[in-house]
């Protein structure tokens, strides 16, 4: 094969990964993902793990802690 | 829907995913815990088998007889053996146990199929063992990344086969309304590995191309596998932890947006800039360059969001050992990103190509960003998965310290050292001819590559601290406190 079909085939297989990049943005679109940001952001919390929260420490620290949340 | 549906009823395009199958974290969590163990065991395997072939490699740097009769052991292998080890060994073991974890967190449904996951995992580890040794055995393929024999490729795509299937499963099945910025990065980089692996198995193996394309095909898979596979899934891991264990959202959950999509459009032509000077057509090396520095846009915005979020939070996020972890990644982000860039220019290139600052660039990418995120994200997924506590905080300590400042040793060694490496290299007297011989230029660097040295044994007491705390805490009887404190772990139960 020479140069210009490399290039053809390359072009080709850019093109796919584009438009499956581009057509996963239009759904995103279309489907509501890119409205309404700010609650989005905020999805990952919930009660079980509350925004404003802490949840992650040494461990020793949390040992300490222990007794007087008994 | 029952609660364990066949794989044929998760992949029925009939079904119905609106059935109300939500559950809360802790139940995610548990329905994880038994395919993350065994891919995290694993992955502390290689870690430390990486580790060791690394620190032989570093020492013929130097020591160029040392185990030089032992031709397994040959620096071409060795160096070879340590870089499989760590990306596919580690780094893919440890994304395996970390992305579905998240990804079931975020999709807020039980995870389905876990023996999926496990028949990965065992795949994987087989595929990735006779890899290694078909590589120190004399096997191995000569084209970077790619170094694994041919005879373990049919391994490794139904491994990615096996977790690919099971990330669209658990995305179709979501539970969750929005799909948060994570879950864009996870599911596009289980995406694009298998493509990207596929082309380059075809393109290079199977059927090589000739020439210079070969040389183009290869440096495309092998910067996208940095860029389009253990990029996103650490952007994916900082963006969900930092504000997960600060208890504060996305600085700017808009921008993060922004920087998804400029990647996932535009990355994938960066990676020739590896031929820059090579005979390779002018305008592609252009193409490279520019897509290069247009990352800048996706780093500085993604920068912004990480260390924004953190601000204000200092105090609370150095006594988390997660967020020491993921915050030293998401800095070294930024930072190694903005180097990169300026390396794809071409005067710049001109001096660090062929030195040791490329080196020194690559551990920085896949060390101090990568492999810091997905030790930060270990240290906050296991509590959750076994519902204990890590066992001693003086090995975190350790762990933190010597592989933080162990990489950064590192990186300025070879960076350092490496740009005195280009310059002299370069240098010419006024009448044309070099100031340096080529064995002074080399002779030059043995300072910097001792310090090299001494940080690969930083990293290596920082990844046995590790691996003592990792096996110390899935092994050990049931004898240590069970978590107490309620921010860490939520009771399970079987309504949401």
């Amino acid at each position: 094969m020479d140069w210009s079909q490399y290039i053809l085939i390359g072009f080709v297989f850019a093109s796919i990964f584009f438009v499956a990049a581009a057509m996963a943005l239009h759904w995103a679109h279309k489907n509501g993902q890119l409205s309404n940001l700010d609650q989005g952001a905020q999805t990952i919390f919930d009660d079980d793990e509350p925004m404003g929260e802490v949840t992650d420490q040494f461990p020793k620290k949390r040992k300490k802690r222990a007794p007087r949340d008994n | 829907m029952s609660s364990n549906p066949s794989i044929i009823d998760s992949l029925k395009p009939s079904g119905d995913p609106d059935v109300d199958l939500r559950v809360r974290l802790g139940e995610v969590d548990a329905s994880m815990r038994v395919p993350a163990m065994l891919f995290l065991v694993s992955a502390v395997m290689w870690l430390l088998a990486g580790t060791a072939f690394a620190m032989i490699a570093a020492i013929k740097a130097t020591n160029p007889d040392f185990l030089g009769a032992t031709e397994w052991l040959t620096f071409g292998r060795v160096r070879t053996a340590h870089l499989n080890a760590m990306i596919f060994g580690w780094g893919n073991n440890v994304i395996f146990a970390v992305a579905p974890w998240i990804m079931g967190r975020l999709c807020r449904a039980r995870i389905r199929h876990t023996n999926i996951l496990l028949a990965a995992g065992v795949f994987w580890n087989i595929a990735v063992t006779i890899g290694i040794i078909g590589i120190l055995k004399g096997d191995m393929i000569g084209v970077e990344w790619l170094e694994m024999p041919a005879y373990v490729t049919p391994l490794v795509v139904l491994t990615y086969a096996l977790v690919g299937v099971w990330v669209i499963i658990a995305f179709r099945w979501r539970q969750s309304d929005h799909v948060y910025v994570s879950q864009w990065y996870l599911l596009a980089a289980f995406f694009w590995l298998p493509w990207l692996y596929t082309v380059a198995q075809v393109m290079l193996i199977f059927e090589p191309a000739n020439g210079v394309v070969q040389s183009l095909t290869n440096w495309w898979f092998a910067h996208n596998v940095l860029g389009l596979w253990l990029t996103p899934i650490a952007l994916a891991v900082a963006y969900y932890l930092i504000p997960k264990v600060l208890g504060r959202p996305i600085h700017s959950y808009y921008l993060s947006v922004v920087g998804f999509w400029a990647l996932a459009l535009f990355y994938n032509w960066a990676g020739v800039h590896h031929l820059i000077g090579g005979p390779v057509p002018a305008w592609v090396i252009s193409a490279g360059t520019v897509a290069s520095v247009m990352m800048v846009i996706p780093v500085i915005v993604t920068g912004i969001n990480h260390h924004l979020t953190v601000v204000g939070l200092h105090k609370e996020g150095w006594a988390s050992p997660t967020i020491r972890f993921v915050v030293f990644g998401a800095i070294n982000y930024t930072v190694v990103s903005l180097i990169g860039s300026t390396m794809a220019l071409r005067h710049v290139n001109e001096v660090t190509h062929f030195t040791h600052f490329t080196v020194g660039h690559a551990h920085h990418g896949v060390y101090a960003f990568f492999t810091m995120i997905m030790f930060g994200a270990v240290y906050y997924m296991m509590p959750r998965l076994l519902f204990r506590e890590w066992p001693n905080a003086f090995l975190i300590k350790v762990h933190w310290w010597m592989c933080g400042l162990g990489i950064l040793l590192m990186v300025f060694a070879l960076q350092i050292g490496g740009w005195f490496q280009g310059l002299q290299m370069n240098a010419l007297t006024e009448d044309g001819t070099p100031v340096y011989t080529f064995l002074q230029t080399v002779e030059n660097t043995k300072p910097w590559l001792w310090a090299r040295s001494l940080s690969g044994l930083m990293l290596l007491i920082g990844h046995v601290a590790f691996a003592i705390n990792v096996y110390w805490m899935i092994f050990s009887p049931r004898t240590q406190d069970k978590v107490t404190q309620p921010t860490l772990l939520t009771e399970t139960t079987e309504q949401a």
